[in-house]
């Protein structure tokens, strides 16, 4: 009897050690080698980094496992992560940005680094430009008379107090090289422009660079600070929105991708690094996503003003980013309606 | 146990499920060789029409004639795909479908770009939710008879075409997603379910885990086709859902408790019966053990425990008898020990005071009390000796002594004579054995006997043995004492203790065998008594 029972139990557990053997685990074949593989941090729109994603993954054969967030959230991450790090590449932020966490990043020379406009390169190769971002004024023409609006200075005047969209530049790459920008075409006195400004806006600004777009459309404000592309997308969906090119002129701060430092693809980061560049991204990216090449044999899309008929402040990359801290300080105070800092 | 039980019936469950799944998948497969097959061909036919790449380079053909070369390779494919024929250049030409979804496609990216080589090269969608472009999009190089590229064809699979495709072929209460090569979203029923799903699965391919689990009450099948670049997702709901095994497992649980309830009681009982009669046995010895026989064991069980304990009982008893007698024999042991004790003091007293009588009885010149006195005195120390076995010679010398004492106190009336050879005078025997039967022959022969004559005789007989008699003229033997006097007991031997002394003596020493031999003395006069004994000599020790 005891015997019997035990043979039963035998029986089961054998079965049961089958049973696991067989279970549904996926066949290795199907799991991609470490050889295969990408993670891309990006801070881009999916619109943007999707296509591009694909087209690698398609020529390539990598696998590119996206890891998506806001600029300054994900080089956070790598700054965290850099005791063993998990991004082989942050595909996207202003240079500025990637700048400031130039310590967590290896230099790489793409590719093409020669077919690239000089003037969008990094010096020590730190970053890789993808693609060039004029800031750009624009404005509700149901709401404001084209000629109300043509300048940086034209935002201090007093129609447009408290009817300006503006986002925090403590959040918004973009929003951040606008405010200086801004103090680069007004002159003078820096602190002077921030908080003529400041009392422009009432104190008010809005949570993200997306936000500019709606409320200026929308009629909640009357003009806004935000990149080109953004206006010409939201105008080719069919917004009633027209783009200013300031004429005390602007900033053409790239955006770009770095190669993190100990990166555990870095075979592949290179690989992703040189396609962003490549001819045929750079002609999607203009063709398609109303953004300026930064390669010299690509020429913007559609009706785009031609580079050099924008006007320029000159603008110092790394002086924006070396400063970024005690620029945001002052800000801060001038927005909350103090005379000093 | 409630794990292997549900787990083998899971295991069964899920073998057949996985079965289902493997064969739901396989059809599927069959399903896109099948439209894979029948799209390459398509493209073969295109190529090797001369007027349609003539048509795609520029030439001046009918548009009909094109058409309708398109329309007739394209025969029965076309509620699958939609088939799209592309100038170099990457403008759509000729479409079979109203309405071109892209009149422009970039020859430097996606599906133009892959196109190349003598097969379909198939394109996944980027947006899996959106129904108006196409899920699926495959395209052929065209080449014209120099091999350069004349155009492309251009095959888009829309969501409703992979519909109609696919339906029915994976079962109905499954469903089916398919992932490009890189596992991206390409195409579900349910575009909802893609799209919630597809990351999920994703990671997990890439962590190289199990599918099953992406979602709760969901098992996964996978396999690729090569063809397509496609893997094929099946989603089966779970046979052993949450209830389901929920409810598995309090049956289970439930029946294991009855059981092992069941069980209790069963070894309780079993226990009561064979554990309390050996308990009841091992407390009752251990009761003899502190020599309590007063216990008793129940033994009315008919089984072998009743057995054991009746034998159990029956040695009590038997001990208790054994206990009692060892008691008895102990005490009649004592007061013999008591009486020795107290005996032992006269011998030394009246043998002291004997010698002080022989001493007086001198200095007084009374010589036959001083003779008297002398052969008590002897007498006594001879008793009182502590040897069992005296040379005969010795117990003849102790024997005169008495008759001494006799021949004062009776005045001489009889005489006595004793026959002893010299090789005899050294045989053991046992001490006063002569005494009591001579008293025997004076005390009662020769009572009122005048001339009276006692004769002791020790003769070797035949067969190696010494045998001594003791013979009186006297009155003679009473009728029934003659013969063995064997098996008399000690009251039938009241005045005559001295004969039952030695016959005792005897045959405690040598056996019944030996003992005495009482008979009547020649011519009817007086008596003979007689003892046999071993021959034994005197151990010389030098």
């Amino acid at each position: 009897m005891k015997r019997r029972l035990a043979g039963a139990v035998l029986a089961a557990a054998l079965l049961l050690a089958g049973c696991s053997v067989g279970s549904n685990a996926l066949p290795p074949e199907y799991v991609p080698g470490e050889e295969e593989r990408l993670v891309v941090y990006t801070s881009h729109k999916e619109e943007v980094w999707w296509p591009i994603v694909k087209e690698f993954e398609e020529r390539t054969g990598i696998w590119v496992d996206v890891v998506t967030g806001g600029s300054i959230e994900l080089l956070q991450r790598i700054e965290r992560e850099s005791e063993s790090p998990q991004a082989d590449v942050m595909f996207g932020g202003g240079v500025e940005s990637l700048e400031a966490y130039g310590p967590y990043f290896s230099p790489y020379v793409c590719a093409e680094r020669d077919s690239i406009q000089e003037q969008f390169c990094s010096p020590e190769a730190l970053w890789t430009p993808f693609s060039a971002l004029p800031v750009v004024l624009v404005y509700n023409p149901k709401l404001v008379e084209p000629s109300w609006l043509t300048a940086w200075s034209d935002l201090l005047d007093q129609r447009f107090r408290g009817e300006i969209a503006f986002s925090d530049p403590e959040i918004s790459g973009s929003s951040y090289t606008g405010l200086v920008t801004l103090t680069y075409a007004l002159g003078g006195e820096r602190d002077a422009a921030l908080q003529a400004f400041a009392a422009n806006l009432e104190g008010r600004q809005l949570e993200s660079s997306g936000d500019v777009l709606t409320a200026v459309a929308g009629g909640s404000d009357w003009v806004g600070v935000t990149l080109e592309e953004t206006v010409l997308k939201q105008i080719a969906a069919g917004q009633d929105l027209a783009m200013v090119y300031p004429a005390d002129g602007t900033s053409l701060v790239p955006d770009g991708s770095a190669l993190v430092k100990g990166a555990p693809h870095g075979d592949n980061a290179e690989r992703f690094l040189d396609f962003t560049v490549s001819l045929d991204v750079q002609q999607m990216l203009a063709q398609q996503l109303y953004r300026r090449s930064v390669r010299e044999d690509v020429a913007p899309g559609g009706e785009l003003r031609p580079l050099e008929e924008i006007p320029l402040v000159d603008y110092d990359v790394s002086w924006a980013s070396e400063n970024r801290d005690s620029i945001l300080m002052s800000w801060a105070f001038y927005l909350g309606g103090e005379e000093t800092p | 146990m409630r794990k292997i039980l549900s787990g083998s019936f899971r295991m069964r469950l899920a073998d057949s499920a996985a079965g289902q799944a493997e064969s739901n998948l396989s059809s599927v497969c069959h399903t896109l060789d099948n439209l894979y097959e029948g799209l390459l061909r398509a493209a073969e036919a295109l190529e090797e029409d001369p007027l349609v790449s003539d048509a795609l380079l520029g030439g001046q053909e009918e548009n009909t004639r094109v058409y309708s070369s398109l329309f007739s390779v394209t025969e029965g494919l076309r509620e699958y795909a939609r088939f799209d024929l592309y100038d170099p250049a990457g403008t759509c030409r000729y479409s079979t479908q109203s309405g071109s979804a892209q009149p422009e496609l970039p020859t430097d990216w996606g599906v133009l770009q892959k196109a190349g080589g003598e097969r379909l090269r198939f394109v996944a969608c980027e947006d899996v939710a959106d129904a108006a472009e196409p899920q699926l999009q495959g395209a052929a190089v065209l080449t014209d008879g120099d091999g350069e590229t004349a155009g492309f064809l251009v095959v888009s699979l829309y969501q409703s075409n992979l519909r109609r495709l696919l339906e029915g072929t994976y079962g109905s209460q499954n469903d089916l997603l398919l992932f490009s090569r890189f596992w991206r979203p390409v195409y579900c029923a349910q575009s909802a379910l893609a799209e919630s799903l597809g990351p999920e699965l994703r990671r997990r391919v890439l962590a190289g885990e199990s599918l099953d689990g992406a979602a709760e009450g969901f098992l996964y099948s996978v396999t690729y086709h090569p063809d397509m670049e496609l893997y094929l997702v099946l989603q089966r709901p779970q046979v052993m859902n949450r209830e389901t095994t929920g409810l598995l497992y309090t049956v289970s649980a439930g029946s294991a408790l009855f059981c092992v309830g069941i069980s209790v009681l069963m070894s309780l009982t079993l226990s009561r019966q064979m554990f309390q009669p050996i308990q009841r046995l091992r407390s009752a010895i251990g009761e003899v053990e502190r020599n309590n026989l007063d216990v008793t064991v129940p033994d009315q069980r008919d089984d072998e425990l009743g057995e054991l304990a009746r034998r159990f009982n029956g040695m009590l008893v038997a001990l208790k008898h054994n206990q009692q007698e060892l008691v008895e024999n102990q005490r009649e042991l004592n007061q013999a020990q008591i009486r020795m004790l107290q005996a032992q003091l006269n011998p030394h007293f009246l043998c002291n005071t004997l010698d002080t009588m022989k001493w007086i009885s001198k200095i007084n010149e009374v010589p036959q009390v001083a003779l008297m006195s002398t052969n008590l005195a002897d007498i006594l120390r001879f008793c009182i000796s502590p040897e069992e076995f005296v040379p005969l010679r010795r117990e003849v010398a102790i024997l005169e002594r008495y008759i001494e004492i006799q021949r004062i106190r009776l005045s001489g009336a009889f005489s006595f004579a004793a026959d002893i050879p010299l090789e005899l005078e050294d045989c053991l025997v046992p001490k006063m054995i002569l005494q009591p039967l001579v008293e025997n022959a004076i005390l009662h022969g020769l009572e009122g006997v005048e001339n009276g004559v006692v004769r002791v005789t020790a003769r070797r007989t035949a067969d190696g043995l010494l045998r001594i008699t003791v013979e009186d003229n006297g009155k003679g033997l009473p009728a029934d004492m003659t013969g063995a006097y064997a098996h008399r007991n000690r009251e039938l031997s009241r005045g005559h203790l001295g004969l039952y002394n030695v016959d005792t003596i005897l045959r405690k020493y040598y056996g019944a065998d030996c003992g005495l031999e009482l008979a009547p003395g020649p011519g009817g006069r007086g008596a003979v008594i007689t003892a046999t004994l071993p021959l034994r000599e005197e151990e010389r020790t030098c």
